[in-house]
């Protein structure tokens, strides 16, 4: 966000300043938004099967607030957040030293690597209105210079991490119910099931990125940051619109 | 972004305890209903077995003997189980594994019901149960 608009949201009447703040920060409000709405049509149509599947096994169905708490809900929310968690991750650390000719995903050819102090703005060379970590030294700087990726990084692993929690117990739910042992958390490790569900995850998420950086090669979005300008060249590689 | 994370940790501690008490005490629940089933077994008592059975295995031993739950549990020829050596719940099912028998559970607003017992391990497959649901 530029200064020129946040002054302008500082002193002007609140109305104003309210559909400002919507406008200026539209994109991440409609996601969590979508992301809110699509998570309550997830949380209902799987307390709707889950339910019909206790009904046909001769078993009393359970309450909404009850459903929330399963590790039936927990998995299936835990093994799509870790792959896209996971999707980011790559994707951050992965475009750091991986280059695509002719995608704007890619940096310009020739700029693999973490780049110079001086294209990276740290150090000495940060600017006034530099985050103060990116202004110091040592180990503030090599952190900061990460935190995003790191950041989704562990959000990756405590995801993933819950859902092979979440998961066992729900296979285990299962196992019992049609009179089968359960496992232990290590062997549902290295179950049909627990691979199942991440690889059929990480196979969407992969393809979806390798879609994305290829595809932007040729086609264009007028007015997306995600494409190049409508007349850039197929080789241009680098430039957003 | 610690709230993010936060919220990731506390969904996986939500979902792991559930939101009907604590592991040990939902082990506890199963241990006493199943150590009633038993002890209505070794006393002979047909009317509180099969109060102790989930509907769905009771209509089935009902129409598998064609006759009352009350003639029919008695003919089943289940075990006397013996103490209990482990007890497993996940969410709304059970396993206790006796000295004797195996029996799995599950829950119902007014308590554990019996949905199998008389049941013996086989490799790769299902317990092998003397009454079960359909």
């Amino acid at each position: 966000m530029s200064a020129a608009p946040e002054t302008r949201e500082g002193t002007a009447p609140i109305g104003r300043r309210v559909r400002l703040f919507l406008r200026h920060n539209s994109l991440g409000l409609f996601f969590v938004t979508a992301f809110l709405l699509a998570l309550s049509g997830q949380a209902v149509a799987g307390h709707a099967e889950f339910n019909n599947q206790l009904v046909a096994d001769g078993l009393e169905p359970i309450g909404f607030g009850a459903y929330l708490t399963t590790s039936d809900f927990g998995v299936d929310v835990m093994e799509n957040w870790q792959s896209e968690y996971l999707q980011f991750f790559l994707y951050i650390f992965g475009t750091v030293y991986l280059l695509q000719r002719g995608s704007p995903e890619s940096k310009e050819l020739g700029r693999a690597g973490i780049e110079s102090d001086q294209d990276q703005m740290v150090g000495e060379h940060a600017a006034d209105d530099s985050p103060r970590w990116a202004a110091a030294t040592g180990w503030r700087t090599a952190v900061y210079s990460r935190s995003l990726g790191l950041v989704m990084g562990t959000i990756f692993l405590l995801s993933f991490l819950a859902q092979s929690v979440t998961g066992v117990a729900a296979y285990n739910e299962q196992q019992l119910r049609q009179l089968q042992a359960p496992v232990s958390w290590s062997a549902y490790l290295s179950s049909a099931d627990f691979w199942s569900r991440t690889l059929q995850n990480w196979q969407s998420e992969l393809l979806a990125v390798a879609s994305m950086a290829v595809l932007a090669i040729y086609l264009r979005q007028r007015g997306s940051p995600e494409s190049k300008p409508v007349g850039a060249s197929h080789s241009a590689t680098g430039v957003e619109g | 972004m610690s709230g993010r994370t936060a919220s990731v940790a506390a969904l996986a501690v939500l979902v792991t305890v559930s939101s009907c008490g604590t592991p040990s005490e939902r082990r506890g629940r199963v241990t006493e209903d199943v150590t009633r089933f038993e002890r209505a077994l070794d006393a002979g008592q047909p009317a509180q077995l099969c109060a102790a059975l989930a509907p769905s295995t009771r209509e089935e031993l009902e129409q598998a003997a064609k006759t009352r739950c009350e003639r029919a549990i008695g003919e089943q020829g289940l075990p006397r189980a013996g103490a209990v050596r482990s007890v497993d719940v996940y969410g709304g099912q059970a396993r206790v594994v006796l000295e004797h028998d195996t029996v799995f559970l599950a829950r119902f607003t007014d308590g554990w019901k019996v949905t199998a017992a008389g049941c013996r391990p086989r490799p790769q497959q299902p317990y092998q149960c003397e009454i079960k649901s359909g």
